[in-house]
């Protein structure tokens, strides 16, 4: 029970044999945190972070935010000692059981004062946003901290 | 029809254009696809709008039967491969119409793949040479509208209203299997009929209830697919050929002149006729597409795969659906050409107006007119009359029932066909009257006594001397005119066959 | 009173030895009086009252609704809250007032439940200390408490309290302490990795994590979708499935929710664990698991071995990645749920206007803290298409190995897991804050987030006190929708380890309670 056991994607870790325990609880830890890889390590791009900011509509700030994304790619990265060939990918928990279908009936809306209500921003009984959909420009023009890095 | 045949300009090497179609039909049902809400084309801003539809926090998606039942009507009536468990994805944008920042669409497993479509298409637009096509469907899938903005300039400003935003919406994905403008409407032309005909959707698209988007490339035969842009904002059946065929025109020219295409969205502007770049579509779209987590496979079943114990208020059976089809209109028009003898360029003109194969065929049932000679009088005359008044035939004030009568008069030859033309006409002032009071008060009835018609025929001869002179030394052509004398002494109300007659005899006299 | 448990209070009000305005009144005085911990953004004495007064009139008409009626409850603030303002501790949302009732809420209010309140959180539930949220962080109720105190060596005088409290674990922090300070007597949290067992553990009460699919979601502000679920934190086991037993259930509303029939129960007195089958995964000794804990873990195993059940080691060799996997898929749901957080229809909206894209983009930028943004930009970089697969996809595989660990091991005749819940007891404040909020997390949901990751049902009970007086408990794991077997033993093991109550000062003040318990022998 405590003899070693290689399994896949795990370190080995030597535990002293005998020493029989009364409790089933390991005294040691049974893994331990691997060594951040210095693996195929990519240097995020300028272009990727512009890309990034434009999309998701949020912005780096600075140069820690840039570093925080570099954390959490190298920390995703440990996802590649897992050995998962030919297995699929899980959605859901719930991936057997089916879809719940409701009937076509009219039960919600005619509420438009409550929806407006939350709005800081109204016109009559519209929704308002500023005109366009104007990119924002682009990286080379950008005012972020990404210039002086 | 051939590249070659469309552009025959192209004196250079040809090009081979190819367009492909992306439709999207709104669902017709009476709630949204993941919400409760009502749907419904015209209503006061946001009133039709659910805290889901608005994007309100902690509010979940909850799929309508309604709109899966359409989806596998269309896929059914399309030839497709129902997917008996297909699953939703989020597509990522931002957009002021667009309340949670992503689309809920089916990206990896769509409910319907693998399909056809049979169209048809004039050639050299001689209605009586149609030639059958086929495009290829990729998929069917279910997918979320967005909500509507209005551009208010003069306030800097745009309005949103949500209303059409969580619409249920089928988006048909036709193969680059056309070659032109024509075809891609002709394509969309069938689609709709279908669309229409299975109630799936209701496919208007002056309401939006059908709007597409065309793929356009070029290339040189033999040569791999050239780069396509994307063609949106076409309003019309009509102007989507319109804008296939600049679009495609536009490229080659491009192309010719030494310049690229570039993989852009473009708009068309159908009051200048032409495409121009969409601005606000710039940039390196990526929709980050992802499992829509809050929606478990969507399960259909067929007569074999039936639970025992399921609720049947959840269940979808693809059987049961397939067998309660409509006649889709190439059926219902080969049954129309089966039945009353009519060619088939007119079983297409009957079905592509709403309600006018109904007209014609009761039309047929009210009279003694023989079908093949009925048709002719609703596609010519009825039509034309619907489309100088931009009539549709449900508002026709002339009903099948005054029109079978005012044939059964022409039949019994109690008028010639000219009057028939003019008791139509007063018969769509509406006034009321019926057909035979039109021909009295006009007196267009048939001149029947046989003496009056005999009389005016000699009266024509013995004024007629020159030509009376020719016929008889043997130049029969002329006697038309005699007889077109005749019909004009008359009013049209001789029977022209019966004054050749007459005629013939006094002249050999 | 107050410290009673949920039941006896239920029949305190039944029997008429207190009513329910002067329960409701007691809790709120109390809210007051310990308003230093921050457990309550908002406090809802209006309604409550209200609902107290209702309350008690359905108790003089002898005809109350249930359990719940007259109970006062505490809401996470992430659950919405019609006509209370519901923030998630965020900028984006201050002063949002949802037109709606979140189900599980309803089905509180439904049963005559009182709400005292909205708590206390980190922004959006992104944490485990419940100290990145914009109303600043809670303090755990045990830093005020005697245990505690006596076993603080004070630096000096004037650092005394004020440097010295600690964490109550997040991410629904504020509703820990709501319960442990005997403030409410249950409290909803939500649990994605641990944010209701990790805060219930330094805490030390009942934190139950329901299997993914029982109780309905709608209403509950998501952070990732396919992991969520409503957590419920009481004193007791038992307390725990009432308040399950009223909120489990199909839900219309929310796809997620299973189908099946659900009937509430009552837990039986196990007095016999000779049938059972206890697995200890061995992973769970993971590094960093302090020496006290795994003491404790040990004590417990023996525990039952001792009482005759089957106590065997098991494999969950895939737990190590948990973390990780959790973290790629949590951020890209973050990535997504939060894009419809624009300030167009609802929430903070910044003054900027020049074009919507810029009006978003700084909307977001004013209205998220640090945390959001980051996992925002995390996610939407797993997302990308390039990225897609080795990321997001790879990481759903990975989930599914997690998953079918669990299958394997409770196939194997194993009928609940035990496990530590976290690695040490609650740090201090300021140790705490020295570590960014991601590598934290990572940290300290290592030994919850795996039954998220596989959707089991999981519950925290309180064991025992550590060496500094601060609550450790153990966790318990189940199989699917096993509620009833997994608190069955939970409730058994409770009685054996008699956990000792909190003394606070605080609450003998508010206290002339009838109900005493007595501090007996525990378990450490």
């Amino acid at each position: 029970m405590w003899a070693l056991r290689l399994c896949r994607g795990l370190r080995a870790v030597p535990v002293p044999p005998v020493r029989a325990l009364r409790s089933a609880v390991p005294p040691r830890p049974a893994w331990q945190h691997g060594e951040p890889r210095p693996g195929p390590q990519q240097q995020v791009t300028a272009e990727v972070l512009g890309q990034l900011e434009h999309l998701a509509l949020v912005d780096f700030r600075d140069a820690e935010g840039v570093e925080r994304l570099q954390k959490a790619i190298r920390f995703a990265d440990q996802l590649r000692e897992v050995n998962t060939d030919g297995v699929e990918p899980m959605d859901s928990v719930l991936e057997d059981r089916c879809l719940y279908l409701r009937e076509d009936d009219v039960t919600e809306g005619n509420c438009t004062e409550e929806l407006l209500k939350n709005a800081r921003e109204k016109v009559e009984e519209y929704f308002v946003a500023p005109p366009g959909n104007i990119p924002l420009p682009k990286v080379e023009d950008q005012e972020t901290f990404l210039q002086g890095s | 029809m051939k590249a070659e045949e469309a552009f025959p300009e192209q004196s250079l090497a040809p090009w081979v254009p190819v367009v492909g179609l992306e439709i999207h039909a709104q669902i017709s049902s009476n709630s949204k696809l993941f919400s409760g809400s009502q749907v419904q084309f015209a209503a006061p801003p946001n009133s039709l709008v659910s805290f889901f539809d608005a994007s309100l926090p902690g509010t979940l998606p909850v799929l309508n039967r309604r709109c899966v039942e359409a989806a596998v009507m269309t896929g059914l009536a399309l030839n497709c491969s129902i997917n008996k468990k297909s699953l939703f994805d989020r597509k990522h944008y931002f957009y002021a119409d667009l309340p949670a920042g992503y689309q809920i669409t089916q990206q990896r497993v769509p409910i319907a793949v693998n399909g056809s479509l049979s169209y048809s298409l004039c050639i050299d637009n001689k209605m009586s040479q149609m030639v059958t096509k086929t495009v290829r469907i990729k998929q069917i899938q279910l997918e979320q509208d967005s909500g509507k903005s209005l551009h208010d300039d003069t306030r800097s400003q745009t309005l949103i209203d949500l209303n059409r935003a969580g619409v249920g919406l089928m988006e048909v994905v036709m193969e680059p299997d056309m070659c032109c403008g024509e075809e891609a409407a002709a394509a969309v032309r069938e689609l709709q009929l279908i669309l229409q005909t299975l109630g799936s959707s209701q496919a208007v698209m002056a309401e939006g209830q059908l709007r597409v988007d065309a793929n356009v490339s070029v290339h040189h035969p033999g040569e791999p697919y050239g780069v396509r842009t994307e063609v949106k904002n076409i309003n019309s059946i009509r102007f989507l050929a319109k804008a296939v065929d600049y679009e495609i025109q536009r490229q080659i020219e491009e192309l010719e002149n030494g310049g690229t295409i570039l993989n852009e969205t473009r708009a068309f502007d159908s009051k200048l006729g032409c495409t121009v770049p969409m601005r606000d579509k710039e940039g390196k779209q990526d929709y980050r597409f992802m499992p829509e987590p809050n929606l478990p496979p969507l399960i259909l079943y067929d007569a074999k795969s039936l639970p025992a114990n399921m609720n049947h208020q959840q269940v979808v059976n693809i059987d049961w659906i397939h067998k309660r089809l409509p006649d889709l209109p190439s059926v219902k028009r080969a049954k129309l050409v089966e039945q009353y003898g009519i060619l088939p360029e007119h079983s297409f003109t009957l079905l592509n107006e709403d309600g006018l194969a109904e007209f014609f065929e009761n039309v047929v049932k009210q009279t003694q007119m023989k079908p093949k000679k009925v048709i002719g009088w609703i596609i010519k005359d009825l039509l034309s009359h619907l489309k100088q008044h931009s009539l549709t035939v449900k508002e026709s004030p002339v009903s099948s029932f005054l029109l079978a009568d005012l044939l059964n008069l022409l039949v019994k030859k109690d008028i010639s066909s000219t009057a028939a033309k003019q008791v139509l006409a007063e018969l769509w002032k509406g006034e009321g009257k019926t057909p035979l009071e039109i021909v009295k008060e006009k007196k267009l009835g048939l001149i029947q006594d046989q003496k009056e018609l005999e009389q005016i025929c000699q009266a024509v001869i013995d004024r007629q001397e020159n030509e009376v002179m020719a016929i008889k030394s043997g130049n029969q052509k002329v006697l038309n005119k005699l007889i077109g004398l005749v019909q004009r002494e008359t009013q049209g109300r001789s029977n022209a066959v019966l004054v050749r007659q007459i005629l013939e005899k006094k002249l050999s006299e | 009173m107050l410290r009673a448990s949920l039941r006896q209070v239920s029949a305190a009000l039944r029997d008429g030895h207190v009513t329910p305005t002067e329960l409701c009144q007691r809790c709120l005085s109390l809210i007051k009086s310990t308003k230093f911990l921050n457990a309550y953004i908002t406090v809802a004495e209006e309604s409550a009252l209200k609902q107290a007064e209702e309350s008690e009139e359905r108790y003089r008409r002898g005809q109350p609704l249930g359990v719940l009626d007259g109970i006062p409850i505490a809401v996470k603030d992430n659950f919405n809250t019609a006509g209370i303002e519901t923030t998630c501790a965020s900028n984006m949302l201050k002063g949002y007032i949802s037109p709606y009732n979140a189900t599980v809420v309803q089905k509180l209010l439904d049963q005559g439940a009182v709400l005292l309140g909205k708590t206390n959180l980190d922004e959006f539930a992104m944490g485990s200390g419940s100290t990145d949220g914009v109303f600043g962080p809670v303090r755990n109720p045990w830093s005020y408490s005697r245990q505690y105190k006596e076993k603080s060596v004070p630096k000096s005088h004037s650092e005394d309290e004020e440097s010295n409290w600690v964490i109550t674990g997040g991410s629904s922090g504020g509703s820990a302490a709501a319960v442990s300070s005997f403030t409410c007597f249950a409290a909803l949290g939500s649990d994605t990795g641990g944010s209701t067992r990790n805060p219930a553990a330094h805490c030390g009460v009942v934190g139950l994590k329901p299997t993914y699919g029982l109780i309905s979601r709608h209403g509950l502000i998501p952070l990732v979708n396919s992991m969520d679920v409503p957590g419920i934190l009481t004193r007791c086991v038992d307390d725990a499935a009432v308040v399950l037993g009223s909120l489990a259930g199909h839900d219309p509303k929310d796809s997620t929710t299973i189908q099946d029939n659900f009937k509430p129960f009552e837990l039986p007195n196990l007095t016999d664990v000779s049938k059972l089958s206890i697995g200890i995964p061995k992973e769970y000794h993971a590094p960093g698991l302090s020496s006290e804990i795994l003491a404790l873990w040990s004590k417990a195993a023996d525990l039952f071995k001792n009482a005759g059940a089957k106590v065997v080691e098991v494999s969950l060799p895939h737990t190590r990645y948990s973390i990780v996997c959790y973290h790629v898929l949590c951020t890209a749901e973050v990535a997504s749920n939060m894009a419809r957080f624009d300030g167009l229809e609802y929430g903070h909206r910044s003054d900027m206007n020049k074009s919507t894209e810029s009006m978003y983009a700084a909307t977001r930028r004013e209205g998220f803290n640090d945390v959001v943004r980051g996992r925002i930009l995390s996610g939407n970089y797993f997302l990308l298409k390039q990225n897609y697969e080795n990321y997001f996809v790879k990481a759903q595989k990975v989930r599914r190995l997690i998953a079918n660990d669990f299958v394997k091991v409770f196939g194997s005749g194993v009928d609940i897991l035990l496990t530590p819940t976290t690695l040490s007891d609650a740090a201090p404040y300021t140790e705490f804050i020295k570590e960014d909020n991601r590598t934290r997390s990572a940290q300290d949901d290592i030994l919850t987030q795996a039954a998220n990751m596989a959707g089991l049902p999981a519950i925290n009970v309180p064991t025992a006190l550590s060496e500094r007086g601060l609550p450790v408990g153990l966790q318990f794991i189940g199989r699917s929708f096993q509620e009833k077997q997994l608190l069955t033993v939970a409730k058994w093991f409770e009685k054996q380890v008699k956990f000792p109550m909190i003394q606070l000062e605080e609450v003998k003040r508010h206290d002339h309670g009838v109900f005493q318990h007595q501090k007996s022998a525990s378990f450490s």
